[in-house]
Formats: structure tokens, sequence, C-alpha cells
């Protein structure tokens, strides 16, 4: 098993990418190359088999070939397409470029990948895909417009390849996480900001704590095994019951 | 999960689902305490991580009692498949209170009273996971199944509702929603040549299977899903999104 891994340099990627070495080699493909290196070496030392990739998914161009190398490496059957970002502006502050950013980033960069490692696969017959939306895709929160169009469209994708893949023998879910402690959750936070995120947050999940990355990636790595194989095409969340629908 | 974080109770244990449940967790050593109506090759069959006990679901007394001498018998009940159910499709003019309170008893109260039997235990631990059974048709329709349909849509209120009010406790409460299967609900009573039909409908080309359904509810049942609760699981090859 090849699993490439997208975003898998820190947070619910990282998480997966350790998890996913005990049954499989892992690419990890990264905006942040030293990111990619340190997990790829974390990986190495406890006898797994791993490569870096340092790669922006809003480059259509890099994301092909960092995905050819992967794929020569020994054929990709599992993607986990993670890559994402976090802002938060109240509407009528969303710029062009920073709106543009979000759903680029999200829903361009997404497609990107999919569409390389589903070129490969499709000959092959057999894959399973996970994308990562979020709780935001079905829920609204103020101040995260940008965000939450973006993880919906990743959710609608989903559903799109799902079907357009499921006779090459592929399937493709996502997952909908709540709040997880990562290291989105401080981005662009003050440390104070952090603390308080934190709070509101134990109050606001029904399970009173914010959930952790492994957590997470443990549903990703039950939707991208065997165990798995009649489900597609669904929305997947390890929210703590932040939202149940 | 270990014979020490206590037993498993699965109702319906005695066919379809709630049987391969049974197999699957006594193959990787978690105990099982095996209830049903009609217990089929369970029957008798007691052995060092199975009890089983014949009951009614809508027997609430017999409930209290079999999660009681679960956990006389295990130590603990660690969690619990709710798989009990029936499926008596009809058209909608044609149901009598009958057959309305034969699928609300078992589908949904039944669930209830289940739960209600084993969840105190979990408390005093702090700890356990319930996985009821909803179905694709409570989200999609299909004829004559009006009565099944609106069991199985309460479940899913039920299951939100509870897991809600256990969430701060360490338990766990979620539903599968299963596409048609081939299990012997459904083939009781279509024929074989809509079951045909069904698979051929479906994106996957097939019906689900018992172990597909099973497979989801032992991964719910573990911590592998520790983050996960509320939610309702669509195993359904991707017929229904929703």
């Amino acid at each position: 098993m090849h699993t490439l891994i997208t975003g898998g340099g820190s947070g619910i990627g990282r998480a997966t990418a350790l998890r996913l070495a005990k049954r499989s080699r892992i690419s990890i493909a990264d905006k942040s190359g030293a990111n990619a290196q340190a997990v790829a070496n974390e990986i190495r030392a406890s006898g797994g088999k791993a490569d870096a990739y340092e790669v922006d998914v809003l480059d259509g161009a890099a994301v092909r070939t960092v995905v050819a190398k992967a794929d020569a490496v020994e054929p990709i059957d599992a993607l986990f397409n993670n890559a994402g970002i976090s802002v938060r502006t109240e509407i009528a502050d969303i710029s062009g470029a920073e709106w543009d950013l979000m759903l680029d980033t999200h829903a361009r960069g997404m497609f990107f990948v999919a569409q390389a490692v589903l070129r490969n696969m499709v000959p092959r017959k057999k894959g399973a895909i996970v994308q990562t939306s979020s709780d935001f895709a079905v829920m609204g929160v103020p101040g995260m417009a940008a965000y939450c169009a973006a993880k919906c469209a990743i959710y609608s994708l989903t559903k799109a390849l799902s079907l357009e893949f499921v006779q090459d023998g592929i399937r493709v879910n996502a997952i909908g996480p709540g709040p997880i402690d990562t290291p989105i959750l401080a981005s662009n936070r003050t440390e104070a900001e952090y603390r308080d995120a934190v709070a509101r947050n134990e109050t606001r999940v029904p399970m009173g704590r914010l959930g952790k990355p492994d957590e997470v990636a443990a549903v990703v790595d039950f939707l991208l095994s065997e165990r798995a194989s009649y489900i597609n095409g669904q929305l997947i969340h390890p929210n703590g019951g932040t939202v149940m629908w | 999960m270990s014979s020490s974080n206590g037993a498993i109770v699965v109702t319906g244990a005695g066919s379809g689902i709630g049987r391969e449940i049974t197999r699957l967790l006594l193959d990787q050593g978690t105990p099982v305490s095996a209830w049903d109506i009609n217990l089929g090759d369970l029957e008798g069959h007691n052995s060092p991580n199975l009890m089983v006990r014949r009951l009614d679901t809508r027997d609430k007394a017999a409930l209290d009692k079999a999660a009681a001498e679960t956990v006389e018998r295990f130590g603990a009940i660690a969690g619990a498949a709710t798989c009990a159910g029936i499926f008596r499709p009809k058209p909608f003019l044609e149901l009598t209170q009958q057959d309305w309170d034969d699928h609300f008893g078992i589908n949904l109260r039944g669930v209830l009273f289940t739960c209600q039997s084993v969840l105190p235990y979990m408390r005093e631990r702090k700890k356990g996971s319930l996985v009821m059974f909803s179905s694709t048709l409570a989200r999609s329709s299909k004829p004559r199944t009006g009565h099944y349909a609106a069991t199985k849509g309460g479940v899913l209120g039920l299951m939100r509702v509870m897991a809600l009010e256990t969430a701060k406790e360490g338990i766990r409460v979620n539903a599968i929603s299963p596409g048609i299967a081939d299990t012997p609900m459904p083939n009781a009573v279509y024929e074989s040549g809509t079951m045909a039909d069904r698979a051929k409908a479906n994106p996957m080309g097939r019906i689900g299977t018992a172990n597909d359904m099973a497979q989801t509810a032992l991964f719910l049942l573990s911590d592998e899903a520790s983050f996960v609760t509320g939610q309702d699981f669509r195993v359904n090859g991707g017929q229904d999104p929703f």
C-alpha cells in the first residue's frame, strides 16, 4: 500500500501519516518541505517507508510532477487529500485575493491532486480517497464564510467523484472534523486568543473537549481500509457531536 | 478491545448483521452477550466469551435482567449494538395498528429499552459505545415502507439525543444506516429478482453484506472512534449520499 498525504507535514495530515505508516508506504506532500521531511524522518526512524515532497497545491503543474514521482516509487493506491488553510475574516472585509486563496487552496488544490492521482488509479481499477472537509461544510459560522464555502465545495467534489469513479473500483469519501487541536487552530492567533478559542470550543463540543489529531487519523485509516469497502460518497464527522445530521 | 474491557451486548444476534457482529467480536476475543427472540445457531451455545439470552426486546424486565447477568458474568458492559428489528413492507392504506405497533415496539422502543438496560453500567465506568441501526429508508423512500421508515427515522432522533445526554460521560452513541443488504430480513419479503434489481441500481453494482455493516459497527464500538458521536454512518455503496 502506498498513501499520498497532502498537508502531511503537520496536524491531522501528520497524525494520519504516522498512523498509516504501520501498514503503508507514505508520501508526505506539504507546502513546508521541512515539515514534510521531519515527518518522513520520524516514520523512517521507526522502520517505516516514507518520502517527503515540497509542493504548493495551488500549482497544478507542480502537483502533477510530485504525483508522478511518488507513483513511480510505488503505485499510489490511497490518497488523503488534506492540505488546507484557515483565515477568519468578517464577510464585509474579505478581499478578492483572500477569497481566491481560500477557494483555490481547498477546492482547486484538491481537484488538482485528485485528478493527478486518479489518472493513475483508474487503469489499475483500485483505490481509496479521503478528502478533508469540515463540520463547517454543513453549518454556518460567523467570520468564516470563505472557509465554509470552500469546505462545502470539497464535500460536493467528493460526492461527484464518488459516483464518477465507483465503477473503477475507487471509493471517495470526505471527513468533516469538528474542533481539533492542530496548528490551524493556533494560526493567526496570539497565545491568549488561542486559549480563548480552546475554551470556546470546549463549551461548544458536546463531548466537552477538542479532538486530537490522531482521533481524526483513526477515522481516515478506517475509511481508506477494506473495512469500509461499502462506504462511498459520505461525509464522516469526527467532531465530538458538534454537528449531527 | 479485550475481555478485560467488558462485553458487547448484541441484540438481534441470531441472524443477519447481529450474527456477523457477534462472529467478528468473538474472533477478536471480545466477550459477547447475544440476545435475540430467535437465537438461530447460537441457541444453547455458551462458551467462555459468549453468553446467550433468548428474549424479546419489547420486554423491558427481560432486558434489565440480561444486562445485570452480563455484568455479573463479564464484569462490565463496554458497548451495545442494537440490531433487533423487523421489516414487513405493506401499502400505506393497508397498514393495521398491529403492523404499526409491532414495528415501533421492536425497531424503536426495543432500541430505547435495550439502551436503558445497559446505560447505567456504562455511566458507572464513564465509558461505553452504543451503535443503533437506522436504515437508508430513514432518508430515501421506497413505496410500502412508511411504518418501517418512521421507526428508522425515530432511531436517528433517539440516537442524537442520547449522544448529547451522554457525551460528557465518556459514552458515544452512533447509528449505521445500511442500504439494502443480503440478510434474512429483506430476503424474507423480497423476490430474488427485486434483490438483483437493487444490486444493479447501486453505484457499486452490488447490495451490501452483513460483513460491510458489521465492520463499521466494530469500528464505532472501538476506541478508534473516540471522537465520533451523534453520527449516522450510511453504509450503502454511495447510493444515498444523504
